[in-house]
């Protein structure tokens, strides 16, 4: 009985580690190899060039920097402002605080895909083609950052009052209560929302091809899909070189981490 | 250290009134305790007190200052919570210099009242644990320990025994007296429970739906209370009640006639008589036993006068079956009797 | 009675005052860049999606709404909604089942299930291009999968260039990418359903199936709600799969709407036109939310 469940939970497997098996080998055949026959599980010949060729062929180093650099102002800034605004929500009374959080709560149904057009004009006019600004102010605004803000805010809601009560009594004001106590205390929402909004910002794809349009500013996604030839063919074994480059940095952090990183979300991500 | 004065305090949420007026006088240094029935309106009164919920009409004072708008932090008190409210992410010592800390006073300072604190309360071991690492009563004494580490004018104490078990909850009841016995300091505290009130208190305030119902020494709420709902609130096993009418005769209840002290007149009204006044006698009342349960010290015997069910305590073994008949006799020094239609007390 | 007391002059700065400036300030930030970026684009969007407007010919011009009867006379429209549709039912069921079953064979206590909960997860965090690009590279004609088929007989399709098999693959392709993701939501979920639950079904000598369907799935069920809305309103976004894996073709095959707005948009310069789409996309997805949210009331029973 057992010894199916193993057998099937690999095999099931197949499709979730197979791939990223392919793209480690293939980085590392030479192009000749790369569509041999019978197919390869282990390269018969290494090529340890791709990964050079990927920073000849693009300026890759820069692109690195632009997504995480990107990535990283979009995860504090959610962090931040979602945070900020989760707690006012559940936890000060101020007049008007159901309806503007009804307000927010509109992000939800309005996808950055759906205003792209309008998005691509706003900053037209603010001279903001062609730079990052787009890519960081959409994300921490639109509707990751109001999933962000519903998650915190949920997580607040079911903070003890008593806590805050005793801050209070204990000589401090609202700011220093959300800063001292309830931040703390948010580490696991907190980490759900970091890890969503990361993944997030380092996954973008539309917003990178409407509004960049230099290599230099260029992001990881929209640079894994510059390796082709003179004919628009892939140079498969430097893309997949770069994709391998992209991939697994995230991977490790996330094998390392992958306790707090799974039950974070498991626990706080999405308890509606 | 302060006394405290409530005046004509009243708390509306919105258009529901919750509490309608109280007045209570708390003397420098008095442990007050605040009793009443879950709901009437304790924990309301003790944070407005505390500044945690604003005052709809009236006045607090504490020493010479009316403080009704003045934050918690400002009143200069301190609160123990009924699930402690210690900062999880915090250790002991740190929960309990805390105060200190957002008020300014110096790491040495600091360290001294903690030490100061944690000697007195025996958390000296304790001092480098999360609150996650101690056990209900440990938790407890260090929300006391955080309470007196700032040397406040006021204690306030919300219901702080009632998430532990029964044992633990007499040491505690016992620990916090003796801490007030030694520090003096105004305490004003809150409980449901009329057992810890009784033990506790220099003077205890009975509260139902909002409204004070008496306020007096235990002994005296227990000796005389001044009507019905205190009379019934008081004590345990509770007084017993028969409704009935007040004749020369004695007092008539339906299908039985029970004796009334001397000098006593009056129409329809209630009888009140404690358990344990009640006396075996061969010349007393016949009364029909229910229940019997041996105590030890005590004999408890539920049992009908006539139609009437009522407790009774002895001192004596009672060996009587359910079902036979024993004889009873109040005593009548101890007899209470209220109006039937106000609750106030009569004689 | 007592005389009433004196009135008092209270202070202006009052608890409630204080925190009504502190809870403005604290969702100011949010707020604003909601408004900003998010609500007034919408507004925008509908207010383009009244206007004949080629980006390239500079023409911005009011047409009331020609976009929308444009819209309902496009022949590609139905071919389009129909890709959406298939997409999204498919990713829905494959996504959601799959899940269900992975959560389910993790929730058995063996030993080093760890390691395959941390695999099935993997993908989720890998970059999506990068998945994306690797499954192209292993969908090729003569790529990683076909050439394992070959080795034992059997001759595979072209896999991103036949319509048939391309929104297959696409799907697949997505569903393993992010399955991990309600998978470990189903886990997190089987988890907190009381074992008593088990142990008197098992003394009422229910079969494990029937625990199944009697016990779990009722207990899951609003997680099982939550995560359709969200896997299902996310397949309506999918857009780096289809334009990295087959570029909406064959034909119009896999051109979802979303792609289908780009391309009206971005590369043939109708922006009047992609905004009308956009509408279109938004007042989906609002619907889509809006009936789920009912369903969650009506039919799930066990809220916590
Ligand atoms: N925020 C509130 N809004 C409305 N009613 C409240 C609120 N807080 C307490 N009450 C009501 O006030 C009454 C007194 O509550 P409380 O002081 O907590 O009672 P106690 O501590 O004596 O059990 C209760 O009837 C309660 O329902
Ligand atoms: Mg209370």
């Amino acid at each position: 009985m057992q010894i199916a469940l193993y057998g099937l939970m690999c095999v099931l497997l197949i499709p979730f580690v197979f791939p990223t098996w392919w793209m480690l080998t293939s980085s590392v055949k030479p192009i000749s190899d790369i569509f041999a026959f019978p197919p390869d599980l282990w390269p018969r010949r290494f090529d340890w060039t791709t990964y050079a060729k990927v920073f000849e062929l693009q300026p890759f180093g820069q692109q690195y920097w632009n997504s995480a650099y990107i990535a990283a102002i979009v995860t504090a800034g959610t962090m931040i402002f979602s945070s900020m605004a989760g707690y006012a929500f559940a936890r000060i009374k101020f007049p008007g605080s159901n309806f503007l959080f009804t307000v927010v709560l509109l992000g939800l149904l309005i996808p950055s895909e759906v205003t792209i057009v309008p998005l691509f004009q706003m900053f037209l006019g603010w001279g903001m083609i062609n730079t990052h600004w787009p890519l960081i102010l959409v994300p921490i605004f639109g509707a990751p950052s109001v999933f962000a803000t519903f998650v915190m805010r949920q997580f607040f809601i079911a903070l003890p009052g008593e806590l805050e009560e005793a801050a209070r009594v204990d000589g401090l004001g609202r700011f220093k209560i959300f800063w001292i106590i309830a931040l703390p205390l948010a580490k696991p929402a907190l980490g759900a929302v970091a890890i969503f909004t990361f993944l997030h910002s380092w996954n973008l794809y539309l917003e990178p091809i409407v509004f960049i349009s230099s290599r230099n500013m260029f992001t990881l996604p929209q640079a894994l899909t510059q390796f082709t030839d003179a004919y628009g063919g892939a140079m498969w074994n430097i893309q997949m070189a770069a994709a391998t480059m992209t991939a697994l940095p995230v991977l490790a952090v996330f094998i390392i981490a992958q306790k707090q990183f799974v039950e974070g979300l498991a626990h706080t991500g999405l308890k509606g | 250290m302060a006394p405290v004065t409530l005046h004509h305090v009243k708390k509306n949420y919105g258009d529901v009134a919750v509490i309608h007026g109280v007045d209570i006088d708390i003397a420098d240094g008095e442990f007050v305790v605040l009793v009443g029935p879950s709901g009437c309106g304790k924990s309301t009164l003790l944070r407005m007190i505390a500044g945690l919920e604003t005052i709809s009409d009236g006045e607090v004072s504490i020493g010479a200052r009316v403080v009704n708008d003045l934050d918690p932090k400002d009143r200069d008190i301190a609160m123990v919570f009924q699930n402690y409210a210690l900062y999880p992410h915090m250790t002991v010592a740190t929960n309990m210099g805390f105060s200190l800390e957002h008020r300014g006073a110096s790491k040495a300072e600091i360290a001294e009242r903690v030490k100061w604190a944690a000697d007195i309360l025996g958390l000296v071991p304790l001092l480098d644990r999360y609150p996650r690492q101690l056990s209900g009563g440990q938790r407890q004494r260090v929300a006391m320990g955080r309470a007196i580490v700032r040397n406040p004018q006021v204690f306030l104490f919300d219901e702080p025994l009632s998430n532990l078990d029964a044992k633990l909850r007499v040491v505690m009841r016992g620990e916090i007296k003796s801490l007030h016995q030694r520090l003096g300091v105004t305490t004003v505290y809150v409980t449901h429970d009329q057992v810890e009130a009784m033990t506790m208190a220099d003077k205890i305030v009975v509260m139902n739906g909002g409204k004070v119902e008496q306020i007096g020494k235990p002994l005296d709420l227990y000796d005389r209370p001044a009507n019905q709902f205190v009379a019934g609130f008081i004590g345990s096993p509770a007084m017993n009640f028969v409704g009935g009418k007040i004749t020369p005769n004695g007092f008539e209840a339906a299908g039985t006639t029970l004796p009334l002290p001397a000098g006593v007149t009056g129409g329809n009204a209630v009888y009140g008589i404690r358990p344990e006044h009640f006396e075996l006698a061969t010349d007393g009342l016949p009364a029909t036993v229910l229940l019997v349960e041996p105590m030890g010290s005590e004999t408890q015997v539920t049992m009908t006068l006539s139609e009437h069910k009522v407790i009774g305590v002895f001192r004596e073994r009672v060996q009587a079956q359910s079902g036979s008949t024993i004889t009873v006799r109040p005593n009548l020094a101890h007899v209470h009797l209220f109006d039937a239609a106000t609750g106030s007390r009569i004689n | 009675m007592t005389t009433a007391t004196t009135p008092r002059k209270r202070p202006f700065w009052t608890i409630e005052r204080r925190d009504a400036i502190a809870g403005y300030t604290f969702v100011a930030p949010q707020l604003i860049g909601t408004v900003v970026f998010v609500l007034i684009p919408l507004g925008l969007v509908f207010w383009y999606s009244l206007h004949e407007w080629n980006v390239l010919a500079n023409s911005f011009n009011f047409v009331g709404d020609a976009n929308y009867q444009l819209l309902l006379r496009d022949p590609q429209l139905p071919r389009v909604l129909t890709a959406s549709a298939i997409f999204s039912a498919g990713l829905a069921v494959l996504n959601m089942s799959l899940a269900l079953l992975l959560a389910v064979l993790l929730d058995q206590k063996l030993r080093g299930i760890v390691v395959f909960r941390t695999l099935f997860f993997s993908p989720v965090v890998v970059s999506l291009v990068a998945w994306t690009i690797v499954w192209s590279f292993l969908l090729q004609n003569n790529g990683g999968i076909n050439g394992f088929l070959q080795m034992i007989g059997i001759q595979g399709p072209n896999w991103l260039r036949e319509p048939g098999t391309a929104m297959v693959s696409v799907i697949v392709v997505q569903v393993f990418k992010n399955v991990g993701l309600n998978m470990i939501l189903f886990l997190a979920a089987l988890q907190g359903v009381p074992k008593e639950l088990y142990e008197a079904a098992r003394v009422d000598g229910a079969s494990a199936w029937k625990q199944f369907r009697r016990i779990t799935v009722p207990m899951i069920s609003p997680t099982i709600l939550l995560t359709s809305i969200i896997t299902i309103v996310g397949s309506l976004q999918v857009f780096a799969q289809i334009a990295v894996l087959t570029q909406g073709g064959p034909g119009v095959s896999t051109t979802v709407l979303v792609y289908y707005l780009y391309q009206q948009a971005f590369q043939f310069h109708y922006f009047g036109y992609g905004s009308t789409l956009s509408i279109l996309l938004f007042l989906i997805v609002a619907v889509l939310t809006f009936v789920q949210w009912q369903l969650r009331k009506r039919i799930v029973f066990y809220e916590n």
